[in-house]
């Protein structure tokens, strides 16, 4: 990937402190990461994450609390699952199991949420691009061949 | 601590509790330095009670196989464990340090799900049968110190006997209840071994109430603290020996007048010093009646009042349910449960369905794992749909889009 | 770091055999406080060996949690 990486995060509520961290939608430091906030990490469904990388985003994370202290008790780990077998799917499609990340932040954690953050863009900014390749401008809503999840509305 | 607030200005109460919250957090952080996340024990305070009461189980057992629950015999069993029996003295110590551990680790489970909000709405069973085991776990202290029968137990004894008397209108038949009789005997001591025995076990029924609403409780802590907990309890058995403290046994002439005291269980004939027993028992109630009351007594009750998101209870689709059971094991409430369909789904991969999911909305407190569960878009938080999230995605991706996207 | 931590192990592991001692000659001369006291020591000192192989990071944690 040549410029800058497009980044989504899906960051639960009572895990990292946005508040000094993020303005709107962004990352102060690193504003090609935009933020999606959901009630717990647990929330959010393996489908999401596909669908941010077919509409053109490099890489996509969720964060949710430290291991042992999700407020809901489990989400982190049930999500840590999710994705593991996310990335099993995206491999025999091809698509780098890099580009998807599963974080584990507390509330005073913002320092390190930002630097393993920023470890993930610069992991994803090397990689080959994405295929198909895409126009700039236009974003695409590609369907990797041989989509097996039933029918995309 | 929810980073998505609503409200406008908060009471003093729910400002103290967010500090209480955010200063919690911050102690996580110092000690996540030490020890990775899994090992971090703030975050197994209730698998450390559980460890420590396991303790007490074994070497109560051991104990018991000695004791005798007489007043003349009562003491020199005692003795023989300590000075006889291989290891009775160990056994004694690892009892005592245990169940003081017990009481630390119970009152950091209480404190830390008390200021992380854990007990709030739909997560109040377990704070109740916590209440009822704190009191429990209390008053089966009281009564090991009694069953040793040497001074501190006699004057422990006449204490609570007062603390008894000076209930209105039932205080005599308690007492009664208690001595066994109008003065004590043999009967009291097999009394008291009844009641520190009997709710000993009573604890495991409130463990079940305080289970029940939790999928997979924690019960257990990691390995490194099993190792550290038990090893502690032993090693203080050995250098901080039970022997220490010589009280003489209990006899009729006797009128002990003071003991060694001991800040885990007795605190409360502590206050005896100072406050007549009527005021220590309103005191206890009052404490027990007030800590019952800690999830409901503020306005913080449910997330609009917590000015936390709230996105509505968890509704399941039924059009879409396949009853595959996904969002049943993975809801950490069991606020799902599955019942036999009344009827075929609308889509296709519903319409053989034999189950249905149903939310209990009463236990469910608007985390929407069940959402992130469900492969066949079947359940939905009604003020954060599916829709919205991609809608977010969508925006947040669109090139060009450089402008903030509304949370 | 590595080399503390490995130093620390090396260290807690002689103490543990030291321990061990402890607990079988307190069993051999019924001197049980000698003898109880040397189990707990030996238990602390292996909870301290399996945090610190943790952090060197020769154990690992769950597969769900990396």
């Amino acid at each position: 990937m040549t410029q800058v990486p497009k980044v989504i995060g899906f960051i639960c509520d009572w895990s990292v402190d946005l508040k000094p961290l993020s303005d709107g939608g962004r990352l102060r430091e690193l504003p090609n990461v935009r933020v999606v906030q959901v009630p717990c990490s647990g929330f959010v469904r393996p489908d999401w994450l596909e669908e941010a990388l077919n509409r053109g985003a490099d890489g996509v994370f969720v964060t949710g609390c430290p291991y042992g202290d999700c407020l809901n008790r489990e989400g982190n780990f049930l999500m840590r699952d999710r994705i593991d077998q996310l990335q099993r799917r995206l491999q025999r499609r091809k698509v780098d199991t890099a580009r998807i990340g599963m974080l584990a932040f507390g509330l005073h954690d913002g320092a390190a949420f930002l630097a393993e953050v920023k470890a993930f863009v610069d992991r994803i900014a090397v990689l080959p691009p994405a295929q198909p390749a895409r126009t700039a401008g236009r974003p695409a809503v590609a369907q990797p061949a041989g989509t097996p999840e039933g029918e995309r509305t | 601590m929810s980073t998505v607030v609503e409200r406008q200005t908060p009471g003093r109460y729910a400002r103290l509790m967010t500090t209480l919250l955010r200063e919690t957090l911050r102690l996580d952080v110092w000690v996540n330095r030490l020890y990775p996340t899994d090992f971090n024990p703030l975050y197994y305070t209730g698998g450390l009670s559980n460890l420590f009461l396991f303790t007490l189980v074994l070497s109560g057992i051991f104990l018991f196989f000695y004791y005798d629950a007489s007043l003349g015999e009562a003491f020199a069993s005692v003795q023989y464990i300590t000075d006889r029996v291989p290891y009775g003295g160990i056994v004694r110590g690892v009892h005592r340090y245990a169940a003081d551990g017990f009481i630390v680790a119970i009152l950091l489970h209480l404190l830390r799900n008390w200021f992380t909000d854990r007990h709030l709405f739909a997560r109040d069973n377990p704070w109740i049968s916590g209440m009822f085991l704190l009191l429990f776990g209390g008053f089966i202290g009281f009564t090991g110190y009694q069953l040793v029968w040497d001074e501190r137990a006699q004057l422990l004894t006449s204490m609570f006997v007062a603390m008894l008397r000076s209930i209105p209108a039932f205080g005599a038949t308690l007492t009664r209840l208690f001595i066994g009789g109008l003065g004590i005997s043999d009967g009291t001591l097999v009394r008291i071994l009844f009641l520190h025995i009997g709710p000993a076990t009573a604890l495991y029924a409130f463990l079940w109430w305080h289970y029940v609403r939790l999928r997979h409780p924690k019960i257990w802590p990691p390995g490194v603290w099993v190792l550290f907990c038990v090893g502690l309890v032993f090693l203080l058995a050995g250098v901080v020996p039970m022997t220490r403290e010589t009280i003489p046994a209990a006899a009729p002439a006797a009128h002990p007048t003071s003991f060694p005291m001991d800040v885990f269980f007795l605190i409360p004939f502590w206050l005896l010093n100072f406050l007549p027993a009527g005021v220590v028992v309103l005191l206890l109630v009052a404490l027990f009646v007030g800590g019952l009351a800690i999830p409901y007594a503020s306005r913080r009750e449910t997330p609009v009042e917590m000015g936390v998101r709230h996105s509505g209870v968890a509704q399941v689709i039924d059009g879409n349910c396949t009853g595959c059971e996904l969002c049943y094991y993975d809801c950490p409430y069991n606020a799902i449960v599955m019942v036999p369909s009344p009827g075929p789904g609308l889509s296709k991969a519903a319409a053989n369905r034999s189950l249905l999911a149903v939310v209990i909305e009463s236990r469910c407190v608007e985390c929407g794992i069940c959402i992130g569960a469900c492969p066949f878009e079947a359940l939905e938080l009604p003020k954060f749909l599916e829709r919205d999230v991609l809608r977010q995605v969508a925006e947040a991706l669109r090139p060009g889009s450089g402008q903030a996207v509304r949370a | 770091m590595r080399t503390v931590y490995t130093m620390g192990v090396a260290l807690l592991s002689g103490l543990s055999l030291l321990f061990a001692v402890g607990i079988i000659y307190g069993e051999a001369t019924d001197q049980w406080f000698l003898g109880g006291g040397s189990v707990g020591a030996l238990l602390i000192a292996y909870s301290f060996i399996v945090l610190l192989l943790r952090k060197m990071g020769m154990t690992g944690p769950r597969k769900t949690e990396r």
